[in-house]
């Protein structure tokens, strides 16, 4: 009989979500990404005519940037993070504020703006790690950020145009503007996004990210750095929030308190990702497909979207609490592999 | 600055019973009831449909305080009942996250069907002088209010129920191996604790209208206050409650509302920091 360890087991932090190796080949580690670019690549085809469908498929991109930014903090590291909105709303409005403002060249003002939200959220993480915070206390202090950063924008009315918001107009004229040209962009740093993700999973990175993640406790024992590693999770997660926010300050044009308001965005990407599946790559593209289709059929509903908001975090995390993706890839696994055999049966 | 501070006890006194709501629900079993103040504006709302039904004022006050405490304990009843199977931090993140999804199917279903929905319980009267400057008489009804539920809270604390309670919180291994079935304690505090929700809404449109949006704000305003006094800390949410309450009139009269909202959170975020177990915590 072997003794179980339950007292281990049972204080440390059982994952939601799933933090499988990623696959060893190259190919076979980088085609679901091949694939999703392509499949997002077509969609301007379709609705490249109509202005309001394509701001529309804009907005989902950044909400899948947002997602995959909190994949890297809170599914790969377990700090719950609740301030995803606003470490977009640091890099939009200080890139927005440097070059009207300032007078800066546009791209020294985003590159500004995404070291500011680098460095906020790093330092959340570092102090979050440094007060060994468990992960209550991680989300109502990031919580408390969140919501001090919007009434500072509502507070600093002469240099953020408080409620009614600001105008960007760096923007104005270039290619940011024009929905189609933005659309790319950001499929790009989506892209982009998703290939630093698997790159972090293959390397060393990512097998302390998936061991602090199963057992905090046992990772530390096995001589991994937790602090060092949650920090890293922090700032490569905050920069792409930051630089996300920046480039939609300028595409967009326009931005106010709303565009990076809590209930706005972090609710959101929270239930986008857990539908989609924490800490799995394709999650947040799954889950910002999904959304932007159920948002523009259900648009017509008003409150009604709310209701159904609340009732669909209550089904995700008493239901499949591993999100979609890999719920799919459960089901689908077995018929594969009978698929497989089928085929190499020998005749 | 004489009234600022008068003003902010009274704020005071509702902020800590809605921190005691709050904390008392954490102290239980590690949940942080995110629908808290959804639970309130439930209640708020039944008070102002009955008594624009026509009944009584203390008749409508009876049904809100009913309707806080009822919605509590199905969500104890119900949804709670998984989360109390889970252990340790996934326990806490579980609770959080399906009382989220609470919250927002509350706050949609009653923005959707009372959209301008307001209560506000208009006491009338000439102002009373209280050490030298004039009280509101529903200022004055509040405090008094507050203070009654205060001193029941105490008289609680000595009663068996009471007592069964405080031993759950202590532990709750311990408290079962004597023989005390935490679910059914855990039922009569969530009960408590829609109560109070439902009071500290009812107390609050005597001095300024609740409107149907202001669950967030009270979720986050016990939030504040608990963390302040220390999660699962009864008597230090009390405190934390009027000391925040003072602070906050204080810094609205002087500085402005922004500045407020900071001041209140920056003090969460501090305490979190600097001394994680409260206002009253003594070091582990």
């Amino acid at each position: 009989m072997t003794a179980k360890p339950d007292a281990i087991v049972e204080s440390g932090a059982a994952p939601l979500g799933v933090s499988a190796r990623p696959p060893r080949s190259l190919i076979r580690a980088f085609w679901p990404i091949a694939v999703t670019a392509a499949m997002l690549a077509l969609v301007p085809l379709r609705l490249g005519d109509s202005r309001y469908l394509m701001g529309l498929a804009v907005d989902a991109l950044v909400f899948g940037a947002y997602a995959i930014a909190f994949n890297v903090i809170f599914g790969s590291t377990n700090q719950l993070f609740l301030c995803v909105g606003a470490l977009a709303g640091v890099g939009g409005y200080t890139s927005a504020i440097l070059s009207d403002r300032a007078g800066l060249p546009m791209v020294a003002g985003m590159l500004l703006a995404t070291a500011l939200a680098t460095a906020l959220g790093g330092l959340l993480s570092w102090v979050a790690v440094r007060r060994s915070l468990d992960v209550i206390f991680t989300g109502i202090v990031t919580l408390a950020f969140s919501l001090s950063f919007a009434s500072l924008l509502l507070g600093q009315r002469n240099l953020t145009g408080g409620e009614t918001g600001l105008l960007v107009s760096a923007g104005v004229g270039t290619f940011l503007q024009d929905r189609v040209a933005a659309y790319y962009l950001f499929l790009g740093m989506l892209v982009a996004f998703l290939v630093v993700f698997r790159v972090l999973q293959r390397s060393h990175i990512g097998w302390a990210f998936r061991a602090l993640r199963d057992n905090e406790l046992s990772a530390e024992l096995a001589g991994i750095d937790v602090a060092r590693y949650r920090v890293y999770a922090g700032l490569i997660g905050s920069a792409m929030l930051g630089i996300t926010g920046a480039v939609f300050a300028h595409s967009d044009g326009f931005i106010s308190p709303s565009t990076f308001d809590f209930g706005h965005v972090d609710v959101r990407v929270l239930v986008m990702l857990a539908f989609g599946g924490l800490g799995t790559l394709l999650g947040p593209v799954v889950g910002t497909v999904v959304f932007a289709v159920m948002d523009e059929i259900l648009i017509d509903f008003g409150q009604l979207r709310t209701i159904l908001y609340g009732l669909l975090i209550i089904a995700l995390f008493l239901g499949f609490k591993r999100g979609a993706v890999p719920a799919v890839a459960d089901f689908l696994r077995p018929l594969a592999r009978r698929a497989r055999s089928w085929v190499r049966r020998p005749l | 600055m004489k009234a600022s501070i008068l003003d902010g006890i009274v704020l005071g006194l509702q902020f800590g019973l809605l921190g005691v709501g709050m904390t008392l629900v954490y102290g239980l079993g590690g949940v942080l009831n995110l629908a808290y103040g959804q639970i309130a504006v439930l209640a708020a709302m039944v008070v102002a449909i009955t008594l624009t039904a026509g009944a009584p004022t203390l008749v409508a006050a009876g049904a809100g305080l009913l309707a806080g405490a009822a919605t509590s304990v199905v969500l104890d009843r119900t949804l709670m009942r998984p989360v109390y199977r889970q252990r340790g931090e996934r326990r806490v993140l579980l609770g959080l996250l399906l009382t989220l999804g609470v919250a927002f199917v509350i706050d949609g279903l009653l923005t959707w069907r009372y959209p301008t929905g307001t209560l506000r319980l208009g006491i009338g009267g000439e102002p009373v002088p209280v050490l030298g400057i004039g009280m509101r008489v529903g200022s004055l009804w509040a405090t008094g209010v507050s203070l009654a539920v205060a001193a029941l809270l105490l008289l609680f604390r000595a009663t068996t129920p009471g007592r069964a309670a405080h031993a759950v919180i202590q532990d709750e291994v311990g408290a079962r191996l004597v023989g005390i079935n935490p679910a059914a304690v855990r039922t009569l505090i969530f009960a408590a604790s829609g109560t109070l929700a439902a009071l500290v809404a009812e107390t609050r449109s005597m001095t300024s209208p609740v409107t149907v949006t202001a669950g967030f704000d009270f979720t986050i305003l016990a939030l504040i206050v608990a963390v302040v006094g220390g999660l699962g800390n009864v008597a230090g949410a009390f405190l934390a409650g009027v000391l925040l309450g003072i602070v906050s009139t204080l810094s609205a009269f002087y500085i402005g509302q922004y500045i407020t909202t900071i001041v209140l959170l920056a003090a969460a975020a501090l305490t979190i920091l600097l001394r994680p177990r409260g206002l009253l915590g003594r070091s582990p």
